[in-house]
């Protein structure tokens, strides 16, 4: 299982989309830490603290979170179905650790980007938002299960990356619609994005999101072990 | 003591049941070839074994395992499958650092490199397998295969688009790794190959193994004629007349020279009877030489069309 997540770790640094989305993320983090802590005093004055200066990458994990992650993580089984790779994993492993270990390299690369990103926020708040970090990282597991899930479901990568697309548009929108609309169906809707738990003002509702990513996984598993490779 | 035992075992894909209740039995230490035309099972049968496809029915071990307790034993098979690819940025050592440490293994790199070298694929150990050709390709598949030093090797087809060269390397191998005790499991198109590596052979057919066992059990079986070449001492167109009439009442005749001559017989009791008769005119015989069926012949007579 650690060996498929460290080559699946390591062969997410090596894409261009990974590359981009890094630059973007640190970019978006450290420019926004940098614009914020310019005016500190006045956002002391508006009672948002400290908390502003993880601001831009938290907008922009909300926004865009979805779309990074589908857009790197959508064929991570699929694509080795269709190669034909995973012939020679699932004759020398089991499947469950192809699975876990496929989630493992993936939670991993997003939980380094996000400590990373975390850590370059330092030197203008003199302090590391530890309790933020898990809370990104809980956000981001949701769409790397959901990927994971995409991905072993539909065969074909073209097909999860166009399905990954329009899912990681739809959520965000659905998520930010249930805040403001009565209809029941976009509610309950909103109940399976994480979004509704992310704007409940009890913030250990965000734990709740790991109940998600947990049956992403495992229903991947479920298909994944049903599957004629 | 088994190395593999198939009980009823059957795919079905839709309608189409591609292996139909296949039994099979295959003793430790054999090196047994799967033989069929294109489309008989004998992938399907051999990916249902490596866990690779779930059976639709029918059960097996292997190893001792079943199919449900197969991760028991997974570090003890190695498999070529019949058809897959190579991460294209890896060269054939990544490919084995990485696949030994998905087995769980811990070995060094110059274990790894021994296996290349087994398979000649030393030269390019350090390239990238997008730069392979096909026949290299196979050989990697192969060199994967043996990283664990099975108890139980499955190869599909493992010379196909190999240059005559290196198959005669990979019988080699092959033959080493058996005399081991490696239970090699083969299937090919290569009869000739089936025939010089095998110690027994099972010939698929329509999902169903329509005749198995030793070469010469598999000549017992189905072989429908001999061919007895024999050298004689010198004998008048007089003599070979009779001779020629006198046999092509029992026989087939291929001819019937002053030196030598060539029959068919039905069965390895007529040679005894032929020998006789040549000697009852004063013919000296002094080499009497049988033609065995091959396995073409075999798979031929069994009404088995051969595709390859």
């Amino acid at each position: 299982m650690f060996a498929i997540s460290l080559r699946e770790f390591k062969s997410l640094f090596q894409s261009i989309r990974a590359i981009i989305i890094i630059i973007v993320l640190f970019g978006v983090t450290a420019g926004s830490a940098k614009l914020v802590s310019q005016f500190k005093s006045e956002l002391s004055r508006l009672g948002l603290g400290d908390n502003a200066y993880i601001i831009g990458l938290m907008l922009l994990l909300f926004l865009a979170a979805p779309l990074f992650v589908t857009s790197i993580s959508h064929s991570s089984v699929n694509k080795e179905m269709e190669s034909k790779t995973i012939r020679f994993l699932a004759t020398k492993t089991s499947r469950e650790n192809i699975i876990f270990g496929k989630f493992l390299g993936n939670m991993s690369f997003w939980v380094v980007c996000l400590t990373v990103a975390l850590l370059l926020i330092i030197p203008f708040s003199k302090s590391f938002y530890f309790v933020d970090l898990i809370q990104s990282i809980i956000f981001v597991s949701y769409f790397i299960g959901l990927s994971l899930f995409l991905s072993t479901l539909v065969n074909n990568s073209s097909m999860t990356m166009f399905s990954g697309i329009v899912i990681s548009i739809a959520l965000p929108v659905i998520g930010m619609w249930s805040l403001l609309s009565k209809n029941v169906i976009v509610d309950t809707i909103s109940y399976l994005t994480p979004y509704f738990y992310y704007t409940n003002e009890n913030t250990s509702y965000t734990y709740l999101v790991l109940i998600h990513t947990a049956a992403f996984v495992i229903l991947s598993l479920i298909i994944f072990k049903r599957r004629d490779l | 003591m088994l190395a593999l035992r198939a009980t009823n075992l059957t795919k079905q894909y839709g309608s189409k049941i591609v292996v139909n209740n296949l039994n099979l039995e295959i003793k430790k230490g054999s090196i047994f070839g799967f033989l069929g035309q294109n489309g008989a099972g004998k992938s399907t049968f051999i990916n249902m074994i490596t866990g690779l496809i779930r059976p639709t029915s029918g059960s097996f071990e292997i190893l001792g395992a079943t199919s449900d307790s197969l991760k028991d034993v997974r570090t003890r098979i190695g498999v070529l499958p019949d058809y897959s690819t190579f991460y294209e940025n890896f060269t054939a050592l990544d490919h084995l650092k990485y696949f030994s440490k998905v087995l769980g293994l811990k070995l060094t790199t110059d274990e790894l490199k021994e296996v290349l070298r087994d398979v000649q694929l030393e030269d390019a150990m350090n390239t990238k397998t997008k730069n392979y050709s096909f026949g290299m390709k196979k050989k990697l598949g192969i060199a994967q295969a043996l990283i664990n030093k099975p108890d139980i090797l499955f190869l599909d087809e493992p010379t196909s688009g190999v240059d005559a060269n290196s198959i005669l390397g990979i019988h080699t191998l092959i033959r080493k790794v058996a005399n081991e005790g490696t239970t090699i499991f083969l299937t090919s198109h290569n009869l000739d190959e089936v025939e010089k590596l095998c110690t027994e052979i099972a010939i698929m057919n329509k999902g169903t193994i329509q005749t198995r066992g030793t070469m010469d059990e598999l000549r017992k079986q189905h072989q429908k004629s001999i061919t007895v070449y024999v050298k004689h001492g010198m004998i008048n167109n007089e003599v070979q007349h009779k001779v020629e009439n006198d046999l092509s009442k029992t026989m087939r005749v291929l001819g019937v020279s002053s030196t030598h001559s060539e029959f068919i017989v039905q069965n390895e009791r007529d040679i005894p009877e032929l020998n006789k008769y040549l000697v009852s005119q004063n013919m000296s015989v002094y080499r009497l030489e049988v033609e065995e069926a091959s396995l073409e012949e075999i798979f031929l007579n069994l009404g088995v069309e051969r595709t390859a």
